[in-house]
């Protein structure tokens, strides 16, 4: 039986959050702690259309100030029960202040706990580096095999991205340190491990290979989407089907005006037809 | 009659050679992707010989900081299979770029076509490389036969450890090891970068040659100096841009 009490030896910037399965089949928010600098708001929870059997969580993850000042240290611990869905989000891109040197760094450590047939959607907003600022996170994910034939491996959609600062305050990755680390292993129920993906990017400006802005080449954002499990199966496939459909580099369009005369074109074509216009407009990668 | 050299000395200057039948000349490290993007920003050739000298450092310290713990990893550690296979599972996955999976993958197997029919009966008698020797051969075979295992996972036979591995069985050093390898994707980027027109043969020896780029290597490795395995970490993450999109290139002379 869990304590209802508030217990005393609570840690700073320590959060859980534990999605439980009332069975049959509800999920229930069994525990939602969390100790400053942290905060976690949970809406109630809803219901989609396309999944009505499924209620779906949603938490807030948010920082006073909006953002970490140096030394702060966020450890959160995510745990996610068979069948449940949660979604994590932020209200706004979380700052980076600036640390007095680069030996102050602020960390931020997630564990998350993927169950079989559950799924986890963490879309946060950018991470913003100031000037001078000192930061890494990790992400761990642990995705349990299914031991039953009936199950399927959780689901995971994850966001993490970061974009190169204040640009009005002329900010270009102009922090001291940032790194972030993705990992995901998968479980075997009696505690094994093997790791699965591990995307880990650490730009520090003293590394001696020239400032980061000359290793970012002009991008002013950069970020990785992971994409795993059967509930995301088919998106991973859109994301697939528009990089092969990306127009070639340096290539000649030689059927150029042939749109007004093919009736048939669906709305895919056209939408992608319009984006493409669009990055080329405005200079995206080319 | 003057002191013989080394015994390393002769395997150092095979793994060196160009004419290593590796293939790792059929790929540009995203070079070719890197010129085509950025095509009308260097437009005179001096402008695009100092685009590739920064290309080619950037590379450098990514490579190093990406493959080179898992180069060294292989080495030193205490040689068995189980590791070897963990160190190749590992690296596929902190490689989330297609194109340099296939590239790596595609070097690996190479060099483990050539230990088997090469390399393996010039093995150095110490106990050590011998240990190496035997887990090598060991893995070839294994990858041959390859099952997905229960987590639904294959060996890939990647080329970094791999070549810790082979240097460790031919009796090199720690030290050798790691500058040829950084030196061979050296070579490997500016030989691209001469198919590719951005310098002459003779600039690029001058480039191989230069102080400048001992300097670059010294340094990548100083700065992976006691780094684990766990902390590889991508040092220029538009190194994985330009490899992923080399795929879409309209025409390419390298392989993708």
């Amino acid at each position: 039986m869990s304590n209802p009490f508030l217990t005393a030896t609570a840690v700073p910037g320590h959060g859980i959050i534990h999605l439980a399965l009332l069975p049959p089949s509800t999920p229930r928010l069994k525990t939602t702690s969390y100790q400053y600098p942290l905060k976690l708001i949970s809406p109630a929870p809803v219901r989609t259309e396309n999944e009505p059997y499924h209620l779906v969580h949603t938490v807030y993850l948010l920082t006073y100030g909006g953002g970490l000042v140096a030394g702060d240290t966020i450890d959160l611990t995510v745990i996610l029960e068979p069948t449940t869905r949660l979604i994590l989000l932020t209200q706004g891109s979380t700052k980076l202040f600036k640390s007095p040197g680069p030996h102050v760094l602020s960390k931020q450590c997630t564990t998350m706990n993927v169950a079989p047939d559950s799924a986890l959607c963490y879309l946060p907003d950018p991470v913003q580096p100031f000037e001078h600022s000192c930061f890494e996170q990790s992400q761990t994910y642990n995705i349990t095999m299914p031991s039953a034939d009936r199950q399927r491996t959780g689901s995971l959609c994850v966001l993490d991205w970061v974009c190169n600062g204040r640009q009005a305050n002329g900010e270009n990755w102009s922090f001291y340190r940032y790194g972030s680390r993705n990992e995901i292993y998968l479980t075997l129920p009696e505690g094994k491990r093997k790791l699965l993906l591990r995307d880990n990017v650490l730009l520090d400006q003293s590394d001696a290979h020239g400032s980061i802005v000359s290793r970012m080449h002009d991008l002013a954002v950069f970020g990785t989407l992971i994409l795993f499990g059967p509930l995301f199966h088919s998106l991973g496939q859109l994301f697939m089907a528009e990089f092969k459909a990306l127009p070639r580099i340096g290539g000649r369009k030689w059927d150029s005006g042939s749109e007004s005369e093919d009736d048939e074109v669906d709305a895919a074509i056209v939408r992608r037809a319009g984006r493409h216009r669009e990055e080329s407009a405005h200079g995206v990668l080319c | 009659m003057t002191a013989t050299p080394s015994p390393s000395l002769h395997a150092l200057l095979l793994l060196s050679d160009s004419a290593l039948p590796l293939g790792s000349f059929a790929f540009s490290s995203g070079l070719e992707s890197f010129l085509a993007h950025n095509k009308t920003r260097h437009s005179t050739s001096s402008s695009k010989t100092r685009a590739f000298e920064t290309f080619l450092e950037h590379s450098l310290a990514n490579v190093a900081s990406t493959a080179l713990p898992y180069v060294l990893a292989a080495y030193h550690d205490d040689p068995t299979l189980d590791r070897l296979e963990e160190l190749d599972n590992d690296f596929d996955a902190s490689t989330p770029c297609t194109v340099a999976r296939r590239a790596s993958t595609t070097q690996g197997r190479a060099l483990l076509a050539i230990w088997e029919r090469a390399l393996s009966t010039s093995v150095s008698p110490s106990p050590d490389s011998q240990a190496a020797a035997k887990v090598l051969s060991a893995f070839a075979t294994a990858s041959k036969t390859s099952k997905p295992d229960v987590y639904g996972l294959q060996i890939n036979a990647h080329f970094p450890p791999l070549f810790g591995l082979t240097c460790r069985a031919l009796a090199l050093s720690e030290a050798e090891t790691a500058y040829l390898f950084l030196l061979n994707h050296a070579k490997a980027l500016l030989s691209a970068g001469v198919r590719a027109s951005v310098l002459g043969p003779y600039q690029s020896q001058a480039v191989l040659a230069s102080a400048r780029l001992q300097e670059c290597i010294k340094t990548c490795i100083k700065l992976q100096d006691g780094r684990q395995v766990e902390d590889a970490s991508v040092t220029a993450p538009v190194m994985d841009l330009w490899m992923g999109r080399h795929e879409l290139l309209y025409s390419r002379i390298f392989n993708s």
